[in-house]
């Protein structure tokens, strides 16, 4: 098959990335898919040709991918979030909206191949909410007559100017923010080698170089870093399980692939500060002894991967990376790698397996990633956001940094605070901060003076807080006591208009979409549970299927392969459990919140 | 100091297991039953379907058994309500889009997932949403895939890829929709064994030969041994009104455990072709006519006795069989040498398990018996291989299938010494690529360490530096060519070094033709017809002085056929014909008398004076001796009206015979007595009878004490493989429909 030159060397470069060259498929798929609109079999057989794969290794892991599309699809390809954060800020209408001006549904294309429409899941513009992308463009703040004015833009094929400031990254600093990893935000051309340096930029690893690597590990240790993904774990002392000893190479990863609805902070930080990740990347190799990182970024986020691109080839150009990196002796290497569409991904695991070229399926553990991860070999794997907190406690003392915070949860933290708030918007704020005065002071209050009913503390996946549970301080230890989840810091307000049954079926439309399916617990709960409550919210309840709901959650609970399963479960349980009531006022056929036609359809 | 074995406990028992020994195996062998679906003991481990999940002390949650390693002190309990309850709602979850068409779906009434449910499930469903729906795919004429069925077990999957090496399954779409796709978008094109068919716990992958023919409890099972190749692996016929309808290893029997190839599995259709001969024939007036019994053998008996009469016995041959059992061939031996008396006794020979046997005697004085022959199980164990001249993967099934298991689950090394492109080439640590009929070469430089290339030195280094190596070998090496194997063995042995030995043939009784004598220089149990003492034995038994001199080979008596020397042969299920490209000719030579035991009217039937129809291997009992020379039980499954087993024939000649006043009647009424004889009387046969009835594969010992023989070299093409495909084996598979529909069958050359 004849490829464009473009493509061609871009093929060229993913082989030269990766010690696999299976590593490369699903870049190259997606790569592709860019040039040609669409997967078709031709191309399926050119990269299994390239990768010395058969064909149906190739295609089988292409369809695990929500992006790669094997039709062709519209020049614009139109696609709506519709995930809690966006549903709150009325997607709904938005998508409705745009149905009826397209005349095209879910995955059609319109007759003269102009416009496609998909429903797609949180694309990471949460505090921007609604939004959707157009191919890889986002756009922001949506409302019908916004959207209409769009559309005939685009038809007329004029491009209208992407939304920035970026999901609200950039406004007014509140007083009670602690600008630390944020700090460059707001700064023009903080993406800049140049820019970076001339605010303390690579100071951290100028210090980290003078230091052994056990002190790094223990600087970071001391910091109260707790992995920024979601699970809170320390980092300094996942560091230190990295063998110090290693036949193998050893690799760093980063997490990039972002997809926790109500959550849109890795997005602007490796946007807005891809330095500061790429300093953190280098001081963590530095402190485990690995010459070698990947960041993998979710498809989705196209431009941020263009960015921190041209990031790393700064830094490489100022020896920032790769040999001797500011004389020391240390050598590091990195590149991106792109996903393409699977919130699967974001499990550690998961995402090496994709990263390796497969279907992102979680891995048997033990043996734990530190030991075994990438190609079998010792892999430190850290958020965005824990790695772009590293450069500054190398750089201002661990002390400092754990002072910043609350007890055993070092530092600060970005809240991506969404839904039914004044102010959305991605703040900075210390590790403890109490989430009422977030939500009220911070965010401005509740959108519309109208009352508070729940909030989602760190993203879908954890249990819901009632209105009356939010006096509580925002770090790892303090949530898990109040039953819930410090997550990924992405804080969804949700009113009292808001009828927690169709809240729930959202939520778990989003986990029946990116179950993995490897396990039966989690393929058949998610989907069995969204079926259901399609049903209860359309008015078809029973009151046997309120118990049943949380029995089916419970079933799933603890027992699936991954977190995904639980993940699905644990919002589900609150739900059932705190607001039965809502539940029950169903039974009469009717959702009390929404009148009847503006149900949203079972997807 | 790392522990050398492990106590815990599960539920009241206490255990003690190896290290690393996964808690559903150690449950499993004590007799505590943990359900899985996903976990198959050799395959990669999945922990997919989260049925074997048991408590553990001190763990917070449920752990999957199936990835749980056993350690000192654990506490396992399987009897506990969390488990009952976890188990229960997997089963749930599972039957939620599951079709429940049980009372339709072949699988019914042997279905894992229906035996589960029994067992652990709930009684009554709760699922009132819509089920998921895909129509069910044909992939190919032997595979169908009914996806609402399939439970995503990854059985097929990775029995594919694992077990296979063909990779010819994947998993497409993802979440509640992942279904397992073929490799060619919509079909299916890979070696069509099946595994993935009888692997699957539930009814979604169904097999174009069975699928909605018949209920599991309507039919009889019968263990018997595969017909084809000479691998030997254990079959279980599903027989119902004496029709074969399924053939598998379900029952994991033999060392095969679950494996089939596409014969074994598919190739037993040819028993009811329409074309299987019913009654036997007599050439009248030019023609074949239908005729009796009675009329036809006693036509065979009185033309036999006035060919030896009128010419002597060296006048007449007799061309054995690969497919006919032990007691067969030994009766044929037996009318040939002592009732015809003449050593005109031969068989299409494909390897040279005599020059083998030969070869390694001289060694045997200080090798014991049985450490220099590898047996079919010893090889998935085995540490190292050398593959010579043989594309096992195609001509000996089960033998790359135990390579692949060795390889992949105890890190064993393969070296391939082949002039084809063979595909276990693609997993072996080194190949050396030689010219067709040079791999005798290129052993002669391994064995005397002479390198007339890099690759050969290399593979040669390769070689030594392995202290346990299992050579197998196909017909490229035979005679003078198998010196050069025992030399080399008895080096490695100088040097503290293993070797073992296969010999790979083409068929299911190769093997057995040549130990029971159907070889022209050779007694049973291999002695040479120049051992007086041998003779003496023979002679004694069966009644009639044995020549010593040595008979004419298969290609001489087609020869003598031709040129007028021999004026009766008796062909016993082989088609000499065909091989020689004599079909089509009015008569096959100048013969005055051709028989011909077949199940069909072959190219040698087509010439004959009188064509006997015989029953297959699977409609009748004895034993027959795979490559290994490991010796199983066949037992009848199918039956057919109207032909007769090969013993039955035979028996009866010898007494038609007796009457024309040649030879003695055999007395030895069925197969086991004949057996008996066999074990007494033949070198290397005395196994243990109880033992093959319980179905064990017995390895014979055939070594020669006295002999002194070089092993003898032949004429080329004494020897020579048919070089079957995947899809054939000789004639038999013409007449295997299903095979002969598969497009991977039409695409062999």
């Amino acid at each position: 098959m004849e490829l464009p030159p473009a493509l061609e060397k871009k093929f060229q470069t993913l082989l030269d990335r990766y010690p696999i060259k299976r590593s490369a498929l699903v870049p190259m798929a997606l790569y592709g898919q860019d040039a040609f609109g669409f997967v078709s079999e031709d191309l399926i057989a050119e990269i299994a040709r390239r990768l010395d794969l058969n064909t149906l290794q190739v295609r089988e892991t292409l369809e695990y991918y929500s992006m790669i599309r094997f039709k062709p699809v519209g020049k614009y390809h139109v696609q709506v979030c519709t995930n809690v954060s966006c549903m709150l800020r009325g997607a709904n209408a938005v998508y409705e909206f745009i149905q009826k001006k397209l005349e095209i549904g879910h995955k059609e294309v319109s007759a003269d191949g102009m416009f496609s429409l998909e429903e797609v899941e949180c694309i990471g513009a949460c505090t921007g909410a609604p939004a959707m992308q157009v191919n890889y463009d986002y756009y922001e703040g949506l409302t019908p007559p916004r959207v209409n004015q769009l559309l005939d833009q685009l038809d007329k094929e004029r491009t209208p100017p992407v939304s920035a400031p970026i999901s609200r990254a950039i406004h007014e600093r509140h007083p009670a923010e602690v600008p630390v990893i944020s700090r460059l935000f707001g700064v023009p051309d903080s993406h800049k080698l140049e820019v970076y340096l001339k605010n303390d930029g690579y100071k951290g690893l100028a210090h980290a170089i003078e230091l052994s690597p056990e002190q790094i590990v223990d600087e970071v240790k001391k910091s109260n870093l707790r992995g920024r993904g979601g699970a809170g774990f320390s980092t300094g002392m996942k560091w230190s399980f990295v063998p110090k000893e290693s036949a193998k190479p050893k690799y760093i990863l980063c997490n990039a692939d972002e997809s926790e609805p109500g959550t849109c902070k890795d997005r602007p930080l490796l946007e807005l500060a891809p330095h500061q990740v790429l300093e953190g990347m280098v001081i963590a190799g530095r402190a485990v002894g690995a010459h070698r990182g990947y960041i993998y970024i979710r498809g989705e986020y196209r431009y941020v991967l263009d960015i921190v691109d041209a990031a790393i080839e700064e830094a490489y150009a100022g020896g920032y990376l790769g040999k001797n990196i500011l004389g020391s002796g240390f050598d590091f290497d990195l590149s991106t790698h792109s996903g393409a569409g699977a919130y699967e991904c974001g499990e550690e695991s998961a995402l090496m397996e994709s990263l390796e070229g497969k279907r992102g399926y979680p891995r048997i553990r033990p043996p734990f990633p530190a030991v075994v991860g990438l190609y079998g070999s010792p892999t430190v794997i850290n958020n965005v956001e824990t790695l772009s907190s590293v450069p500054a406690i190398l750089r201002q003392g661990a002390e400092w940094y754990a002072g910043l915070g609350s007890a055993k949860n070092g530092g600060t933290r970005l809240f991506c605070i969404s839904g039914h708030v004044n102010r959305p918007g991605i703040y900075e704020l210390p590790m403890g901060f109490n989430l009422k005065r977030m939500i009220e002071e911070v965010a401005g209050g509740v959108l519309d003076g109208k009352k508070l009913k729940a909030v989602i503390p760190g993203g879908s996946s954890c249990p819901l807080l009632k209105a009356e549970e939010i006096d509580i301080p925002m770090d790892f230890d303090s949530l898990a006591k109040a039953g819930s989840m410090l997550g990924s810091g992405g804080v969804v307000v949700i009113d009292e208009t808001t009828c927690m049954v169709d809240l729930a079926r959202r939520i778990m439309h989003f986990y029946a979409h990116e179950s993995c399916g490897w396990c039966i617990p989690c393929r058949e709960g998610t989907s069995w549970i969204r079926k259901m409550l399609d049903r209860f919210h359309g008015g078809g309840g029973r009151s046997e299927d309120i118990p049943l709901l949380g029995e089916l959650a419970q079933n799933m609970l603890g027992k699936t392969f991954c977190p995904l399963g639980d993940a699905a479960a644990m919002p589900t349980i609150s739900i059932v459990k705190k607001w039965r009531h809502e539940f029950e006022e169903h039974l009469t056929g009717r959702c009390p919140y929404q009148p009847a036609d503006v149900l949203a359809a079972a997807r | 100091m790392a522990d050398t074995e492990i106590t815990f406990k599960i539920d009241d028992h206490e255990l003690t297991v190896a290290p690393g020994t996964l808690v559903i195996e150690a449950a499993r062998r004590k007799g505590i039953g943990i359900p899985s679906f996903c976990y198959y003991p050799g395959l990669a481990l999945q922990a997919a379907c989260r049925m074997c999940l048991v408590e553990v002390e001190k763990a917070p949650k449920l752990q999957t058994a199936c990835t749980l390693v056993a350690m000192n002190g654990m506490v396992v309990r399987t009897d506990t309500p969390p488990v009952h309850q976890a188990r229960k709602s997997m089963l749930e979850f599972l039957l939620s889009n599951h079709p429940l068409d049980c009372p339709v779906c072949d699988k019914g009434g042997e279905c894992e997932l229906q035996d589960m449910t029994f067992r652990y499930g709930a009684e009554h469903s709760r699922f009132v949403e819509e089920k998921l729906h895909t129509p069910e795919v044909k992939w190919s004429n032997l595979v169908y895939y009914d996806a609402p069925r399939c439970i995503l077990c990854f059985r097929c999957v990775r029995v594919c890829d694992e077990g296979m090496n063909v990779k010819a399954l994947g998993v497409g779409q993802r979440g509640v929709h992942s279904v397992i796709i073929p490799n060619q978008e919509d079909h299916l094109e890979c070696e069509e064994c099946g595994m993935c068919i009888d692997i699957c716990p539930v009814g979604a992958l169904t097999s174009g030969t069975y699928r909605y023919r018949t209920r599991p409890w309507e039919m009889a099972y019968v263990s018997t041994v595969c017909a084809h190749c000479s691998n030997g692996c254990k079959t279980t016929l599903s027989v119902r009104n004496h029709e074969i309808l399924r053939a598998n290893n379900r029952d994991l029997s033999g060392f095969n455990n679950e494996f089939l190839c596409v014969k074994g599995r598919f190739g037993f259709d040819f028993t009811r072709h329409p074309d299987r001969l019913r009654l036997p024939m007599l050439r009248r007036n030019g023609k074949l006519q239908p005729s009796t019994w009675e009329e036809a053998l006693e036509e065979v008996a009185a033309r036999l006795a006035r060919a030896r009469e009128q010419n002597g016995p060296d006048a007449v041959g007799f061309y054995g069989s690969n497919h006919t059992t032990n007691e067969e061939n030994y009766l044929l031996a037996r009318i040939a040498r002592a009732a015809i008396g003449t050593n005109n006794v031969d068989h299409h020979r494909t390897a040279d398990y005599a020059g083998l046997v030969t070869a390694l005697s001289k060694s045997a004085g200080d090798a014991s018996s049985g450490t220099i022959f590898a047996t079919m199980r010893d090889l998935a164990a085995a540490p190292a291989f050398l593959l010579i001249g043989n594309d096992a993967t195609v001509q000996n099934p089960l033998v790359a299938w135990q390579i692949r298991t060795a390889m992949r689950l105890h890190g064993a090394r393969l070296y391939v010494v082949d002039s084809r492109n063979i595909k276990l080439k693609r997993q072996a640590k080194l190949s050396l690529a030689v010219a067709p009929g040079k791999e005798g070469a290129a052993i002669a430089e391994l064995a005397n360490g002479s390198w007339s290339s890099a690759e050969a030195q290399a593979l040669g280094a390769a070689l030594a530096s392995e202290s346990d190596l299992t050579v197998l070998f196909g017909a490229a090496l035979y005679g003078a060519a198998l010196g050069h194997l025992a030399k080399l063995a008895e080096a490695r042995s100088a040097e503290g070094k293993r070797t073992r030995f296969m010999a790979l043939g083409d068929y299911a009784n190769s093997r057995g033709a040549a130990d029971m004598g159907l070889l022209p220089d050779r007694l049973p149990g291999y002695a040479s017809i120049e051992d007086a003492q041998a003779r003496e034995l023979y002679a004694k038994l069966w009644g009639a002085p044995i020549s010593a001199k040595p008979g004419l080979t298969a290609r001489e008596m087609l020869d003598g056929a031709i040129a007028g020397r021999v004026k009766a042969l008796y062909v016993v299920g082989a088609n000499p014909a065909k091989t020689l490209g004599l079909a089509g000719a009015d008569r096959l030579g100048k013969l005055d008398l051709l028989v011909v035991h077949d199940l069909f009217l072959s190219e040698t039937a087509q010439l004959a004076d009188v064509v006997l129809p015989a029953l297959s291997a699977y409609e009748k009992d004895g034993t027959m001796t795979n490559t290994a020379g490991e010796i199983q039980l066949v037992r009848k499954g199918g039956d057919f009206m109207g032909p007769r087993s090969d013993f039955d024939i035979l028996r009866i000649l010898s007494h038609q015979l007796a009457r024309h006043g040649v030879g003695q009647a055999i007395r030895l009424r069925t197969p086991e007595a004949a057996f008996d004889e066999i074990r007494q009387q033949v070198a290397g046969y005395d196994v243990s009878w109880a033992s093959l009835l319980t179905g064990a594969a017995e390895p014979s010992s055939p070594l020669v004490v006295l002999n002194g023989h070089a092993p003898r070299d032949f004429a080329p093409g004494t020897i020579l493989s048919a070089d079957d495909s995947l899809f054939t084996s000789g004639s038999l598979t013409r007449y295997c429909n299903m095979i002969q529909s598969l497009r991977e069958a039409e695409a062999q050359p």
